[in-house]
């Protein structure tokens, strides 16, 4: 391993994944490789979807072009021309087409047109088992495949997945192979590294490493599934490095060089929405797993600065401070694609879904941050959500869509109390809420035809051992989920109704809805008055405390562990990521004030500006729910000033924030230090802020790029920071 | 049950004191300092703050102002201080948010469960309460009992002073504060007394008697271009001398201040200077040097 390559090279690996040197071998060129599908699609008509697909996936790797990096020390690349990505999306199609047609129309209406609710398929959230790849390799795996395979009495279907899942796996072989052969006159370390993974387990770090990239661009890239998480990345490379250093193979310096080139990988590679890792909390056996992995991975990565991969840092009450406090020195230098999430609540939410303990402890949250266990669910956290707020608009219209006029909703009639009024609010939701749930229990139905997944499948045990897809509920636990989010502007705009309406007899409800309905024209001072109202959530207010715990109750009661499709349960979740503007664009006007158009709460955070007690009130309100019903995740964002978080007091108080967040209950919590001129500034200026990064929800995005819109969300979110 | 004047009550407050504090800022101050930037804690009085720009001419203040201070003209607001009597109605329904009032009446029983509150964050970050001000110490027996609370409640507690106080006073919020926040503004007599209005003999006199009593002190001193400048080496010997400083920060002034004073149609007596980062870390140096 030659040190400081990394840097020398480093403007050059930057562009890897835009400049490619294709190397075309036995003629087969983009055009011929699909050509070569259409074939294939042809001879196989009437096949297994598993079987085409693991064919498919063969035929690219064994055929397509590949490119190396001769600067890299790691290979992973294969023209997969979309074709798998299109091959799914053809399938759901016609899953779609021949039964689903009316269904998907309501909910693609019903999202894009009213912002209301969706439900979706998703195979897009995974947390595949990267340990067993890294200890037992790609041969181990084809010999488990096998030896489950080997048992009598096999049904047809049982056949077709092991021979598919034997099919996608040589395949890697062979690609890997592909790819030693071109690397070895360059690079002859990497092409014998290459060889040994294809031929068995990683013998050293830097073989583990190799291979979880060659898995990784195969699986996300190639065959389309996304893949959303690499796993407990410390867990996972600690007994390579602790073997390598004791035995000489590399030195701590090296292993550090070559986590630079891992790492900055996935940044290069601007995976969508950025792929996370877990560092840190208990492992099954409720031990720590903080090791030296974990402070080197976080000191690489901060010293790279770059903000993809994001990294979730769990954390139990073993978790060393000091490992903490080195990941809130990262965020307070600007970093800010860490998010903290608390193990008690982890474990104990999943667990509420009937998932064993010693299972639980092994959670790693995927996408954004969603709780699932590592290598043993399915958890299927992007099932879609329900807008709360678009709950108060059915109310006020009878159930039509404002917006287009159309009908959504349900008819709950003429409000004559505020208990009525209350008990309509829930009757939108409820109503949504089954519509979504409904349409994601039947298009699961047709996973097997839309999505079998060998590649996934042969990673998860209980999946091999009884011959199952993971997507026909092959896995221990096959769960789905909802997120449910604008809470806070749900609770604010019902306690102004409470408010204005029914306790101060300001106007009658028929007149608040005309008002509503008119956007709020000509009634600014009334506007006002409802903006005033100190009856919002996250400031500590019993009331909006109260509405907040009886909805988030509410929710939990309509779909934390009910019945999904596929042999597990649904899995709620109380977060917005982003669709708190593209819902908000949707929905109109509300009683708390707030404008049609406008951005609804996001996550867990009050409505914009509204929390005017500063953090502590917030977390006060927020940890009134019970966020262990919530076992897809919830999360609170928090903006603090640069100058709250100076020095070594203001490290503590950061840390302080979180602890309490945590010991009160809380599940995720993530943070971003900057203040409002420098993102005013941005705005103004976005020429000499290009490199500026905030966390958008889950992902990360260059502040410069967002919309005016949202920018002008983050701007008044700071302004609000201590 | 006595009362005290509270400007105001931070949350989450981090530079008052170690760890995440909640800060009760009394109203009235024994001193006036001319770069003070808490104008609103000056007088003993209430007081309300009408901030012009955002007023957005609704008239909700004028129908509820009893004496008349608050008046619509050609379709302006108007607001005629001189009448005002600080009976604060017209903060609650300001629809432009342009009203507040300083300097609310509150009980001990009124602010415990406020300061409650946030009891785990102080727990978890080494923090507590903090009464600072104003001088909160012109109010100590109110303190006492409030400290004296917070302290049955397992609350670190923290008095933030100018020191210009009676030594009485100190003596009887003592038992219950576990720092005292000391702000050292000049050793010599006549800096002194240009910057603030009085003689800084007995604040000397105090901190020495509070450093015998083997109370922790953190020193504070704002540090002002033109001012006080020339004082901090004086400071610093003199700082050297005592016992249980545990921490000397030093305070870059700042003029942000000024829009508070319009606000509150207070005379605007801040220096216009602003020291230099560079200056600023001589003077942090200077006190690590002379072992502070
Ligand atoms: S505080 Fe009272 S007296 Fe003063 S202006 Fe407001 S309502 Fe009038
Ligand atoms: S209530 Fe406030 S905003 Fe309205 S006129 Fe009076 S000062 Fe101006």
């Amino acid at each position: 391993m030659k040190l400081g390559a990394f840097e020398t090279n480093r403007k050059e690996l930057e562009k890897q994944f835009e400049q490619i040197n294709w190397i075309v071998q036995d003629g087969v060129d983009e055009t011929a490789l699909i050509t070569a599908y259409e074939k294939l699609l042809q001879d196989m008509a009437g096949k297994p979807k598993a079987l085409i697909k693991a064919k498919t996936f063969e035929l690219i790797l064994t055929k397509a072009p590949i490119a190396i990096d001769k600067k890299d020390i790691f290979q992973d690349k294969l023209l997969g021309a979309k074709i798998m990505q299109k091959q799914r999306a053809d399938w759901e199609k016609e899953v779609q087409d021949t039964y689903l047609q009316e269904e998907y129309k309501e909910q693609s209406e019903a999202w894009n047109e009213f912002g209301a609710y969706q439900g979706i398929s998703d195979f897009g959230h995974t947390s595949p088992n990267s340990r067993l790849l890294l200890y037992v390799g790609i041969t181990g795996i084809i010999e488990r495949v096998e030896k489950a395979a080997s048992r009598e009495k096999l049904t047809d279907n049982q056949r077709v997945f092991y021979e598919s899942c034997r099919i996608v796996w040589s395949a890697m072989q062979v690609f890997i192979v592909r790819l030693a052969d071109a690397i070895e006159p360059y690079n002859l370390k990497n092409s014998r590294a290459l060889r040994n993974i294809a031929a068995g387990a990683p013998g050293n770090i830097y073989e583990a490493m190799q291979l979880l990239i060659v898995y990784f661009f195969l699986h996300e890239y190639i065959a389309g599934t996304r893949v959303r998480t690499l796993g407990r990345l410390d867990v996972l490379l600690y007994p390579f490095y602790k073997e390598d250093i004791k035995s000489g193979t590399f030195t701590h310096e090296e292993v550090k060089e070559m986590l630079r080139y891992f790492l900055h990988k996935f940044w290069t590679a601007k995976v969508d929405y950025d792929l996370p890792f877990a560092l840190g909390g208990i492992d099954a056996d409720g031990n720590e797993v903080t090791n030296d992995m974990s402070y080197l991975i976080v000191e690489t990565y901060n010293e790279l600065n770059i903000h993809s991969p994001k990294i979730h840092i769990r954390v139990s009450d073993k978790t060393p401070k000091d490992f903490q406090k080195m990941v809130l020195r990262c965020i307070r230098g600007g970093n800010s694609s860490f998010v903290f999430v608390n193990d008690d609540i982890g474990i104990k939410t999943l667990m509420r879904v009937g998932i064993e303990e010693k299972d639980a402890r092994d959670y790693v949250p995927i996408g954004c941050y969603e709780p699932a266990v590592w290598g043993v669910e399915v958890g299927c956290t992007g099932n879609g959500g329900v807008n709360l707020t678009k709950a108060v608009e059915l109310v006020v219209t009878n159930g039509i869509d404002l917006r287009t006029g159309k009908s959504v909703g349900i008819e709950t009639g003429k409000i004559e109390s505020y208990e009525a009024f209350v008990e309509a609010v829930k009757k939108q939701i409820s109503y949504m809420t089954e519509r979504a749930m409904d349409y994601i229990r039947k298009i699961e139905g047709y996973y097997k035809e839309i999505n079998p997944d060998p590649i996934l499948s042969s990673m998860y045990d209980h999946s091999v051992e009884e011959g199952v897809d993971v997507y026909e509920g092959g896995a221990k636990y096959n769960n789905s989920s909802l997120y449910f989010y604008s809470i806070a502007s749900l609770v604010d705009s019902m306690a102004a109704v409470k408010r204005l309406v029914f306790d101060g007899k300001m106007l009658s409800f028929e007149e608040l809805c005309q008002i509503i309905k008119n956007n709020w024209k000509d009634q600014e001072k009334l506007r006002l008055i409802a903006r005033k109202l100190p009856e919002k959530y996250g400031n500590n207010n019993e009331l909006a405390d109260e509405l907040a715990k009886d909805i988030s109750e509410f929710i939990a009661e309509l779909n934390l562990n009910h019945p999904n499709g596929r042999g597990g349960v649904f899995k709620p979740a109380l977060f917005s990521i982003d669709f708190c503007f593209f819902a908000g664009k949707r929905t109109m006007a509300t009683p708390d004030g707030r404008l049609a158009g406008e951005p609804l709460s996001k996550n867990l955070c009050a409505s914009t500006a509204m929390d005017r007690n500063g953090i502590t009130a917030l977390i006060n309100s927020v940890t009134k729910m019970d966020h262990s019903k919530f076992p897809t995740g919830s999360v609170l964002d928090i903006v603090l000033h640069p100058s709250a978080v100076s020095g070594e007091d203001g490290l503590e108080a950061f840390y302080g924030i979180i602890r309490t967040y945590f010991n009160r209950g809380g599940f995720a919590m993530h943070g971003n230090v900057f203040d409002a001129s420098t993102l005013k500034k941005a705005q103004e200026n976005p020429e000499q802020y290009t490199n500026l990064q905030v966390r958008v929800c889950g992902w990360n995005a260059y502040f410069v790029n967002l919309s005016k819109e949202e920018q002008d969300a983050f701007i008044a979110q700071a302004e609000n920071a201590v | 049950m006595i009362k005290a004047r509270i400007v105001d009550i931070k949350r989450m407050a981090i530079h008052d004191g170690d760890g995440i504090r909640t800060t009760v800022f009394f109203k009235g101050c024994s001193l006036k300092c001319v770069w003070c930037h808490n104008p609103e804690s000056i007088g003993f009085k209430t007081q309300l703050s009408y901030i012009k720009k955002k007023c957005i001419g609704c008239g909700e203040c004028v129908k509820v102002c009893e004496s008349g201070a608050h008046i619509i003209e050609n379709g302006n607001h108007v607001f005629h201080r001189e009448k005002c009597t600080g009976c604060g109605k017209c903060e609650e329904v300001c629809l432009g948010e342009a009203l507040k009032l300083y300097g609310k009446e509150m009980a001990v029983s009124e602010l415990m469960p406020i300061l409650l509150e946030d009891k785990d964050f102080y727990e978890n970050s080494g923090g507590g309460v903090t009464l600072s001000g104003g001088e909160c110490l012109m109010q100590a027996d109110f303190c006492t009992e409030l400290l004296k609370e917070l302290k049955n409640n397992q609350i670190h507690t923290a008095v933030d002073t100018c020191g210009f106080v009676s030594r009485e006073a100190i003596d009887k919020v003592m038992p219950y504060t576990d720092i005292f926040l000391y702000d050292v503004k000049a050793f010599d007599e006549t800096v002194h007394i240009k910057c603030t209005g009085q003689s800084n003999k007995i604040i000397l006199e105090n901190l020495r008697y509070i450093d015998r009593c083997g109370k922790k002190i953190e020193i504070r001193i704002p540090y002002v271009p033109d001012y006080n400048s020339v004082e901090i080496e004086e400071i610093a010997r003199f700082l050297s001398g005592l016992k249980n400083v545990t921490k000397v920060k030093v305070l870059p002034y700042h003029n942000y201040a000024g829009s508070k004073y319009e606000a509150l149609g207070m005379e605007n007596t801040l220096p216009e200077k602003i020291p230099d980062k560079e200056v600023i870390d001589k003077v942090e140096k200077l006190m690590r040097v002379v072992g502070l």
